[in-house]
């Protein structure tokens, strides 16, 4: 997942370069990259959501 | 924003993101392919946080600063420095030079994302000051050559981490791994994985570790239920009681040998000295359990010569002693109440491994030994008996042990342990330590040498019990409401030394 991640980051990086008037393209890339990274770091946290420490 | 504003800030943005691609981003695909380093899952996500947070930098160079790309970079940079802080307290507090993967000058990688995201909220944080002019037009904007550079730079350090990630994470529905292997090129040694999608969704995971109530352990209580089978009675022989009035509930009993007085605390923090009879208070304190140190309720209380031990049940424990010139000026931060001739010598913590995330209800002085010694509480998510050792004279741990059955004694069914045993009261005699059970009614003889279960006594007809104490050949058991039963004092019943 992390790789079609990075596949994402660098089509929208690729668009804003060469490809500026499709600046919604490359916003829509960029909240779909956000929202896989915080999905791929919930997975890796989920069985302890909050810092293992004294709170 | 005006022509001249912009090109004072264009080059700060470019220079932003150039410096965020490279050094983190970009240095941590040359700590993969010179050394091998592979992120794990949680790194990866901080990483890709990293990328993010440049590409958002693109989109200002291109089509300048618009509010929802600066919202977007709040976001990521608030979401980061979450993903940062919970990466990092994995490691934080381990002991010195002890972390995860390799360091980066001197730095591991986590913490280091943590210093990113806070840079880069306060960068974001110098842009929108600057930002004095009205709100960006929807132009397409010319980045400039440190600005083209920038989307470059971009662009192949975004790409080498793709192909990284192929390599160690692999392709959908795999993903990133808590430990993951070297980096490698040769497809060989790519292992993919999804693990990190099993186990229950938790909010605090393994520090889910419900506080007891020291006065009221929820437990079975009836002996025959217990973990070891059929172990002999012990009758109450006869039943005295603390005469003066307490605040709060008893929590633990202790006798000192030397003077025959005894050492009450209750889960109101309050501590009183007794006289030999249980009918008059000689001194008393009530804690201020919000000075420094967190104290929950206390649990334990030892006489350490003339010194008095009171433990809460978070192990953290408060020194006093009995002192007629006591300063009630310097006295006023420590108690809440004071008979005004006692002094605090210390407040601090326990500090242990193998009880670590386990509270105590008790707390016993082994005079032969000079040390402390706390047996801690099952939960649900730590299910043993640890006995803690602390030496009298730094305070820290000096040895710590699991006990186990000795001759003689066995389980009463295959899945049984010691484990199920809830220690809240306990006391030290001739090298022997008395651990009271509020569950099954129960008090275990450990040869703290051996560190053997050497014998195990029914005691029924103890409600809550709190306070474990020795008089002569008798045991004290004291219970939450204040009465004390007697019992004849048991042998250890094995000589295994």
């Amino acid at each position: 997942m992390e790789f079609l991640n990075f596949v994402l980051i660098l089509c929208a990086g690729w668009v804003i370069w060469r490809r500026p008037e499709k600046e919604r393209l490359a916003f829509g890339l960029l909240v779909v990259s956000c929202l896989i990274m915080a999905l791929l770091f919930l997975i890796g946290t989920h069985t302890s959501l909050v810092p293992g420490v004294n709170l | 924003m005006t022509a001249p504003s912009w090109n004072r800030l264009r080059p700060v943005v470019a220079g932003a993101v150039i410096a965020l691609t490279a050094v983190p981003v970009g240095g941590a695909v040359v700590l993969g392919v010179v050394f091998g380093e592979s992120p794990c899952i949680l790194c990866w996500a901080q990483r890709t946080s990293m990328v993010l947070i440049a590409l958002v930098g693109l989109f200002v160079l291109r089509y300048g600063p618009r509010p929802k790309y600066l919202g977007m970079a709040v976001l990521l940079g608030t979401w980061g420095t979450y993903m940062s802080l919970r990466h990092a307290a994995l490691h934080l507090a381990r002991d010195v030079g002890q972390g995860f993967a390799m360091p980066f000058f001197g730095v591991h990688t986590y913490v280091w994302a943590w210093v990113i995201q806070w840079a880069a909220l306060a960068v974001i944080g110098v842009l929108l000051l600057a930002l004095k002019e009205k709100p960006a037009d929807e132009e397409i904007r010319e980045p400039g050559r440190l600005g083209g550079f920038a989307m470059v730079l971009f662009v192949v350090v975004v790409a080498a981490n793709a192909l990284q990630a192929f390599a160690t994470t692999g392709p959908p529905p795999f993903i990133g791994q808590a430990d993951p292997l070297r980096f490698s090129l040769n497809p060989r040694h790519w292992v993919w994985m999804d693990e990190e999608l099993a186990g229950r969704i938790s909010l605090r995971g393994s520090w889910t570790i419900p506080r007891p109530d020291p006065a009221a352990v929820d437990a079975d209580t009836d002996p025959a239920n217990g973990p070891l089978a059929g172990p002999p009675t012990l009758a109450i022989e006869a039943w005295e009681r603390i005469t003066p009035p307490l605040d709060g509930r008893l929590t633990d009993l202790a006798r000192d040998p030397a003077t025959g007085r005894f050492l009450a605390v209750t889960d109101r923090f309050e501590v009183s000295v007794l006289d030999s009879t249980l009918a008059r208070v000689e001194q008393h304190v009530t804690l201020d359990h919000q000075y420094s140190i967190d104290l929950t309720p206390l649990a334990g209380a030892a006489f350490v010569g003339d010194t008095l031990a009171v433990l809460a049940t978070n192990k953290s424990y408060v020194l006093l002693r009995p002192d007629p010139d006591a300063d009630p000026v310097r006295e006023w931060r420590h108690f809440r109440e004071t008979s005004g001739d006692v002094v605090e010598l210390r407040r601090s913590r326990f500090a242990t491994v193998r009880a670590r995330q386990m509270y105590v209800l008790s707390l016993a002085y082994d005079r032969e030994a000079d040390e402390l010694i706390t047996v801690s509480v099952p939960s649900t998510r730590q299910r043993r008996m640890v006995v803690s050792r602390f030496a009298r004279g730094d305070l820290t741990l000096a040895s710590e042990f699991v006990p186990r059955l000795g001759p003689g004694l066995t389980p009463s069914g295959p899945d049984r342990s010691l484990a199920e045993y809830v220690v809240t009261a306990a006391t030290v005699v001739d090298g022997t330590l008395y651990a009271f059970s509020a569950a099954y009614s129960t008090v275990l003889a450990l040869d703290l040498e051996t560190k053997l279960v050497t014998a195990a006594y029914a005691v029924p007809g103890i409600e809550r019990p709190v306070g474990l104490a020795v008089r002569g050949s008798e045991l004290l058991v004291a219970q939450a409401d204040g009465r004390v039963a007697v019992v004849e004092r048991p042998e250890a019943k094995f000589n295994l030394r």
